[in-house]
This record gives structure tokens, sequence and C-alpha cells, in this order.
């Protein structure tokens, strides 16, 4: 009863949040990254953290998503955005299929390597193709769906939001399904799962098509959100890195770990690339403004977002393996 | 153009990444850990070669007797401070710490050296002498790889004669085994990743006379160090030599029959070609699957 109160709680907070914020679009654009970064991580979390299949490849099925919505509403300017995104799980669920045929066969680095290959080669192809606009990318003018202001930002948070809470409820159900249990089975010990007959192929491939088909449905709404997308913003191998990187410090194949873990990361990231720390350390005097200190931190802090995600990596592998979660439960 | 020039420019090329490759399959074979850090590592090897020579106004081919020790000393560091932390944990574990370590070196490099791109130009960069038959041979391609033969010849005297290249060995073929018989495995495994790092290093070195030196440089040479070394064998210092060199041809004939803009799809295709047919590698022990 408790938990149930307490998720209300949370989904309730997290649907009128905007109502408090207002029309504050630098508040309501890092509220959106959050929430896309943990149904990102979420989505993850269901094939690496559940059926241990650590895929180092996932920015392939945003990129699909992102690329085919804007591709196909650049031609059709009047299509309706849901089409395109539909269509989008469609062209993710292949990449997936035909990914997971080749990874799946592998095991420990093989997979992992394998895994990041395939991505690679997606992002290569993408580049090199003249109808995905290349290293240029693609930028869209407008869309229109319903009637809806999309040029406001609340249509996507809610959008977000609710890719994320389908996610969790997913996950929710899965991890309690007998489909969850094979998949646990899987992570725990493959061939002592296969040995008791199930399908490891299926199994591993059904979760892969899960967790692909939503990674898309996001990407096609970061792509509408945005409206513009190359190579390097939907499907650099860095975009895997931190889907995986938010799982870790939330905790790995826990329900709220990812959206701990993005709740961290997603800030602390926006608070250096926009150079806030800095402003702060000036305001409070520590810092004078004109100083060599000074004048290096506004001109490098917006690169340190990255060293410092690499700096967390480090520490939380090391110290925290299990994620802010794992140390709470271990604590239980 | 003759088929000829591809070839051999390939071959040089490959030398190079030949030398990165062996670092990192040493380090796979002796720690059973796969090194996402290794092109940065590279990295830091190219901006060493790129200071030696407008600071210290040293030859960038002179400049490995420096950058050996010192990227030795670096990565026996590394692995004493963090990798053996990690080396009984999951393989994902392992992977992300690399991640993380190269993430670190990579930014700090970019907020130290700036992204600018920096080009190191000797006297004889651009100079070539030409063969009969059309064919041309870049100067600092040719000592590039020459010297890497020197260094290839001696890591294989190292490890095949001296009682530490045994050691090394043996720690690669069985860890319990190699304990059980008095070796330390831990300095051995400290010992692999300095020499990994310091191959790395002088790969880094080597090219830096011949590409843009730039802090991201490592990403696009450390999937290629990861197909070189599954090519040949992971953990196989010939298979990774052969390796190498079959990458370096590969990718110039594709740039040269289709377009350079492919050559790296070509590669990673060649990539997963081996992980389905011949999961051991050209030169491997045993399947890890």
């Amino acid at each position: 009863m408790k938990h149930i109160a307490l998720v209300t709680l949370i989904a309730a907070t997290a649907i009128a949040l905007p109502l408090f914020i207002g029309e504050n679009p630098y508040i309501i654009g890092i509220l959106i990254s959050v929430l896309m970064m943990a149904a990102l991580s979420s989505a993850w979390n269901i094939l690496g953290g559940y059926a241990g299949q650590y895929s180092f490849g996932h920015a392939a099925y945003f990129g699909a998503g992102a690329y085919t919505t804007l591709i196909m509403l650049t031609l059709f300017n009047t299509l309706n955005p849901v089409i395109c995104i539909l269509v989008g799980i469609v062209v993710a669920s292949l990449i997936a299929l035909m990914t997971g045929s080749i990874v799946f066969r592998l095991r420990g680095h093989y997979f992992g390597l394998a895994s990041i290959a395939v991505a690679e080669i997606v992002r290569l192809s993408v580049l090199n193709f003249e109808c995905t606009g290349g290293a240029q990318g693609i930028l869209l003018t407008d869309i229109s769906l319903w009637g809806l202001d999309l040029n406001s930002k609340n249509p996507f948070y809610y959008g977000m939001l609710l890719v994320l809470a389908v996610t969790l409820a997913i996950t929710a159900y899965l991890r309690r399904s007998k489909t969850g249990y094979y998949l646990q089975a899987i992570r725990e010990d493959q061939d002592a799962a296969a040995s008791l007959g199930i399908n490891l192929s299926f199994y591993k491939n059904k979760a892969l098509l899960i967790s692909a088909a939503l990674t898309s449905v996001l990407g096609s709404l970061y792509g509408l959100y945005i409206r513009f997308i190359d190579t390097s913003a939907v499907l650099d191998l860095r975009l895997s890195i931190e889907i995986i990187l938010t799982a870790i410090i939330g905790g790995v194949g826990t329900l709220w770990g990812p959206v701990v873990g993005a709740i961290l990361l997603v800030p602390l990231a926006e608070i250096l690339r926009s150079n806030l720390l800095g402003e702060a350390l000036v305001k409070a005097g520590l810092v004078s403004e004109t100083s060599g200190i000074g004048i290096f931190l506004k001109e490098n802090l917006a690169h340190a977002h990255v060293l410092v995600y690499g700096i967390i990596t480090v520490l939380c592998i090391l110290y925290l393996p299990k994620g802010i979660l794992g140390l709470y439960r271990r604590k239980q | 153009m003759s088929f000829l020039q591809p070839l051999l420019s390939g071959i040089l090329t490959g030398g190079v990444y030949a030398l990165a490759g062996i670092g990192m399959s040493l380090v796979f074979g002796v720690m059973n850990i796969s090194n996402f850090a290794h092109g940065d590592l590279m990295m830091l090897g190219m901006y060493m070669a790129y200071f030696a020579f407008t600071l210290l106004h040293i030859d960038p081919y002179l400049s490995l007797v420096l950058i050996i020790p010192t990227a030795f000393f670096f990565g026996f560091m590394l692995e004493k401070l963090f990798i053996n932390r990690v080396i009984h944990h999951p393989h994902q574990n392992q992977i992300l710490l690399t991640i993380g370590l190269g993430l670190i070196m990579s930014n700090t490099a970019l907020l130290a050296f700036t992204s600018d791109p920096k080009i190191l130009t000797t006297t004889y960069s651009s100079s070539a002498f030409n063969l009969p038959g059309d064919i041309s041979i870049s100067l600092p391609l040719l000592l590039s790889f020459l010297i890497t033969c020197v260094i290839i010849s001696i890591l294989y005297l190292f490890l095949a004669k001296t009682s530490t290249g045994m050691a090394l060995r043996a720690t690669s073929q069985n860890r319990e085994a190699a304990q059980l018989m008095g070796i330390n495995v831990a300095k051995m495994s400290a010992i692999a990743f300095g020499i990994g790092t310091a191959l790395a290093a002088t790969a880094g070195a080597l090219i830096a006379p011949t590409y843009y030196i730039h802090p991201l440089a490592g990403h696009s040479f450390l999937l290629k160090a990861f197909t070189i070394c599954v090519l040949g064998g992971l953990g196989s210092v010939v298979g990774a030599g052969v390796g190498g060199i079959i990458i370096g041809v590969v990718e110039a004939m594709s740039s040269t029959y289709l377009s350079t803009d492919w050559k790296d799809v070509i590669v990673f295709v060649l990539f997963l070609a081996v992980l389905l047919l011949r999961l051991e590698g050209l030169f491997g022990k045993k399947g890890g699957r």
C-alpha cells in the first residue's frame, strides 16, 4: 500500500510540475532532458539490467527513431507525426533484429564489442547516405499535431513523461512475469538457463525488441522537440555510454535506478554546460571574474561535463558498482 | 593507378596499426580486460611527440626514447591505481572503468590543449620517393614502418627469451597455474599494462607527423585496434601483428577502389564477419563463446 501511495505521489508531482514552473522554458527544457534520459536508461535497463546483456549501441535505435521521423516529415510535411513514430518503431525493430541475430551469439567482451560495431555501422551509413542529410543533418521547419501548440515545450514534457511511465510500467510488469524471470535467469547463468529449457535467443531478442522500440519512440520525440538532428547528436557512441552510465549510477537491474541516475546526472551536466558553477563561484566572491582562474573557468567549464562524467564513472565502478539504489538495498 | 600503390601504403600504415593492436592484445591476453582507453593512450602519445617537437625541438621519431619509458610508467601506475581493482569484476564493469579513464584523459586533453587540431610538420613530412612503376612512398610512413618493425622484434625477443617475458606468457596462458608456479601475477598485469600503454603511445607518436593531433583522435583508433585484435585472435600477439597489416591493406584498397567515406564501414563489417565466422580469430587459442 505504501508503495502505491508513493508512486501516485511521484506521478502527481510529475504531472503538476509544469503548472508550478509556469512558462520558464529553461527549467522545462532541463526537466524534459531528465525525463528523456530516465526513459532511455530504463528502456536500456530491460535488456542490460534484467537480461544482463550490456548493449553499448543503443544510440542506433534512438537515431533510427529520430531520423525516420524527420526524414518522413521533410518528405510529406502534412503527415501526422504519430504515424512517423510508428514507422520509426518498425525501422528500429528491424535494426534490432539484425543486431540481435549477430550479437546474441557472442558473450562477454565479444558481445560489447559487436554491439558497438553494429551501432558504428549504422552511424557511418547515415553519415554517408544522401537522403539523411549526411554530416549536415536534418532541419525541420514546421510541424503540426492535432492543433497542439508545438512551439511550447509542455507537450513534449508530457510526451516524455508518458513514455517514461509506459517504460516503467512494462519493466514493473516484466520483472514479475515469466519472461522477466527467464531474463533474470539468463543474466545469472546462461548455460544453466539453457539447460532448464529456456530459449536463450528468443528471450534475449524479445528484451532487445521491447527496449529498442521504446528507445526509438524517445528518438522520434527528441527529433520533433529539437527539430534538428545530426549523427553526433543522436547516433554517437557517447550517447550509448551516457545511457548506461545513468543506469549504473542509479542501480542496474532496479526499477527506479535509471530514474534516480537521470535526476542526478542530467542537472549536473546542465550546470556544468551552462557555466552556472563558474557564475556561482564568481558571485560568492571566491573567484574574480577577470582573474586568470575566472577566465579559464568561463571558457572551459562548458566542456568539463564529459570530464566529470568520466570521473563519476570511475568512482562509481570502484566504490559503488551496484549504484545508489544498490547501496540502499544492501543497508536494508 | 597501379594495384601495388594501395597495397604498399596499406602495408606501411598497417604496421603502425599493428603496434597499437599488439599493445591491446597483450593487455587482453595477460589481464583478460578489453582496454577502452587504448585510443586515448595513443592520443597522449601523439601529444607527447608534438610537445617534444615544439618545446624541446626533438625529432618525433627520436622522442620515442623519452615517450616509451614515460608511457610505460604511466600505464604501470594506471594499472596499480585503477585497473587491478576490477580484474575480478564482470566484463561490463571493466569496460566502463576503462571508458571512464579514457573520457578523463581525452577531456583533460581538451581542457589543457583546446580542441584546435595541431599539426606536427617536420622538414621531411611531405617528402616521398618514387619507385619504378609510378609508385610513390611517403618518407614518414616508411620510417614509421621501419621503427615499428624494430620495436616488434625487440618485443618478440623480450617475450621469447627473458624470464619476465616468459612469466608474462605463462600468465597469459593460465593465470591460476602461473600463480601456483610462483609468478607474481599482479606484477605481471601491471607490466603488461605498462607495455600496452607504451606501445599505444609509440603508435600515436609514429602517426603524429602524418595525422591531425586532436584530443578526440583516439576514438577512431580504438575501434580499429579492437578490430585488429579480434581479427588476429584476442590475446595473440602474432595475430595482432598480421591483423594490423590486413586492416591497413583493406582500408587502403577500399579507399582506392570504393570510396574513402565507406572504408570504416568495411572495416567494421569485416570485424563482424570475423566474430561470426571464426571467433577465435586467425591465430587465437580458444573460442570465447
